[in-house]
């Protein structure tokens, strides 16, 4: 009895797969090169969307806020990230599971309870006005989280071991991070910081609550919905998802000809 | 004395409730070899990392060269050191891995260079300086590890299991060549194993661990020969153990009258451990005279485990105990099934009062 799946049978399930899972991206570009984006049936290509994306000084404001927002609190985020899961996994402390819990607890919050908690705490114990750091702090601490959980899973397999044999051999706390620590993680610490840019870039809850007045690329897209779908929306949302693919191929490319390891060396 | 390279006084070192190391003292001199041999779990290993300055006693003091070095922190001792599973840093090439004592030394290039090229010769490990160390095989990376731990000229070298993870016939090649670096050298090497023939093999003195202490300190065939305590005699070599009582200054085992070796304070009645080599006894088909002055008892040939040089012959006396005799195996003149004797010489033994089970 022969139960496996046919070629045919096999392209079909794959092509469907894909298709669920990319159509709505592919309309979405196709449609940012269309005339009419509402319904573009037939097809009238046109670059009228980018113009004006390009044209519109809010769009760039906004897209620059929200690489500052995203770079400095994935930063953080990645550092303390690092330093969570260095201190859970290094120094094996009785305490280090409710450690780990309290460092991971921000997932569990709804991000706008994030944003309203944060904004309250600020204005009313701090008396700090909502503003772009305390947007950067907000987003680094939701960023913390994911990235920590990153990283406790790639350096369970890195031997701390390597820390005592860089001491003996005459290198102080420093010298080891730098010379042999730093050297081993870095990949792990790249992940952190891609995944806590990604959320903070992305993110309106948290962000909107803090910022006020200062508009990132999520609460522009947003505001403007009210007003309807417009061309150079479309034309955004094409252009970061290029931005990702593009990223990604990069990276894909760069460690498929070896010119970048990212840690792995083939063990 | 100015001859003493690492002094241990009095070292202590406590993990939550279990004593890992208890009043240690200790004098390892210039230029020797030096074993901490015990089971898992004796505290050898955590004493290792004391010297290392890995761990921090919780009292006592520890010299090196002279200098008390207790408050130092690892990286300020300029020990050498070679670890378990090696530790080679992975992102660095062989040439990497061994200068880095140096490097961090701020070593001038030319010193490093001059001194990587001294000790890939003697390790013999020259050309694979620009090799990583997942690209290298399990000798070569126990090469490179002691390359690294001997770079930079230390002032002594500690060696954790080193030889664990060999093949037997790597490891007993390697234990040869780690004995004639400290030759070369002439710097002290304290060697932290779990195998009593590495110890034997390459020590001039060895430390006998069990539950934190020493058992016995001593050149390594007094460790052998004469065994201090009853741990001692059944941890190093391979001896049968007899369990009996006194009875009129001889040792009843098992209804066998058994002349021994005379025991400080032991009274009739008393219980004895007296421990008998294997390569102590000699085996002969029943029947032959025996001496007069021999110990002796009878039983079957079981079955002859035939290891190269020697064989373990094992006995079956009457009452179903197994005694371990071992030969040269060059002429077989018994074979499994016969009746045999066994005889050996009272004070080629040991004895002690038996303390506990």
């Amino acid at each position: 009895m022969r139960n496996r799946l046919t070629p045919i049978t096999l392209g079909t399930m794959l092509v469907a797969l894909y298709l669920f899972l990319f159509a709505p991206v592919i309309y979405l570009v196709y449609a940012s090169f269309a005339r009419d984006t509402v319904w573009p049936f037939p097809w009238h290509f046109t670059v009228a969307g980018y113009v004006d994306l390009a044209g519109a000084r809010a769009y760039q404001q906004a897209l620059w806020n929200s690489v500052v927002l995203a770079s400095a609190a994935a930063f953080l985020a990645m550092a303390l990230s690092a330093m969570g899961s260095i201190a859970v996994l290094k120094y094996r402390h009785r305490w280090r599971g409710a450690f780990a819990i309290i460092i991971v607890s921000p997932m569990f919050v709804a991000e706008l309870l994030i944003g309203i908690s944060t904004l309250i705490f600020n204005r009313k114990v701090l008396g700090l006005p909502g503003n772009m750091g305390s947007a950067i702090v907000a987003n680094a601490v939701h960023g913390m989280a994911f990235g920590f959980l990153i990283m406790l899973a790639q350096l369970v397999r890195y031997d701390w071991r390597l820390d005592d044999a860089a001491q003996v051999f005459g290198a102080g706390p420093y010298r080891t991070f730098w010379y042999v620590t730093l050297p081993n993680i870095w990949p792990a610490m790249l992940g952190a910081f891609v995944l806590s840019f990604l959320l903070a870039f992305n993110n309106l809850e948290i962000s909107f609550y803090n910022l006020g007045a200062i508009p990132t690329l999520p609460s522009l897209a947003w505001g403007s919905l009210r007003y309807g779908l417009k061309p150079e929306l479309f034309a955004l949302a094409a252009l970061v998802n290029g931005v990702v693919f593009a990223a990604f191929a990069v990276i894909y490319a760069l460690m498929r000809t070896g010119l970048v390891r990212f840690g792995y060396r083939g063990i | 004395m100015s001859d003493v390279a690492i002094g241990i006084h009095d070292v202590t070192k406590r993990f939550g409730r279990t004593v890992a190391v208890k009043n240690a003292t200790l004098e390892i001199s210039q230029g020797e070899f030096f074993s901490l041999l015990g089971p898992s779990g004796s505290g050898k290993t955590t004493l290792l990392r004391i010297i290392a300055g890995l761990e921090a006693p919780d009292g006592g003091r520890v010299t090196i060269a002279g200098k008390d070095v207790t408050d130092l922190p690892p990286y300020a001792r300029g020990v050498g050191m070679v670890f378990q599973d090696f530790l080679l840093f992975p992102h660095m090439t062989v040439a990497e891995n061994i200068q880095f004592p140096l490097r961090m030394q701020h070593a001038n290039r030319a010193t490093r260079d001059e001194r990587l090229a001294w000790i890939v010769k003697l390790l013999r490990i020259d050309g694979l300086e620009g090799r990583f160390p997942h690209q290298l095989s399990g000798g070569q990376q126990q090469r490179v590890a002691l390359a690294r731990g001997l770079i930079s000229r230390p002032a002594l070298l500690l060696l954790d299991e080193p030889l664990a993870n060999l093949d037997r016939e790597l490891r007993k090649e390697m234990e040869v060549e780690v004995r004639r670096y400290q030759r070369e050298l002439g710097i002290p090497f304290v060697y932290v194993t779990h195998n009593q023939e590495e110890a034997l093999t390459m020590s001039d003195r060895i430390a006998v661990m069990r539950a934190g202490g020493f058992e016995q300190v001593a050149p390594k065939l007094d460790v052998y020969i004469a065994p201090a305590t009853a741990f001692v005699a059944s941890f190093v070599g391979h001896a049968n153990r007899l369990r009996g009582n006194l009875r009129d200054g001889m040792l009843d085992w098992k209804g066998h009258r058994l002349a021994l070796p005379k025991i400080e304070g032991a009274t009739d009645g008393d219980a004895i451990d007296y421990f008998i080599k294997c390569e102590h006894l000699t085996i002969a088909p029943a029947g032959t005279s025996v001496g007069a002055n021999l110990n002796r008892v009878d039983g079957t040939i079981r079955d002859i485990i035939f290891k190269g040089q020697v064989a373990d012959h094992l006995v079956v006396l009457g009452d179903g105990t197994e005694i371990v005799v071992s030969e040269a195996a060059s002429l077989p003149r018994v074979k499994a099934g016969d009746a045999v004797s066994i005889t050996w010489a009272p004070d080629a033994g040991r004895s002690f009062r038996a303390l506990d089970t």
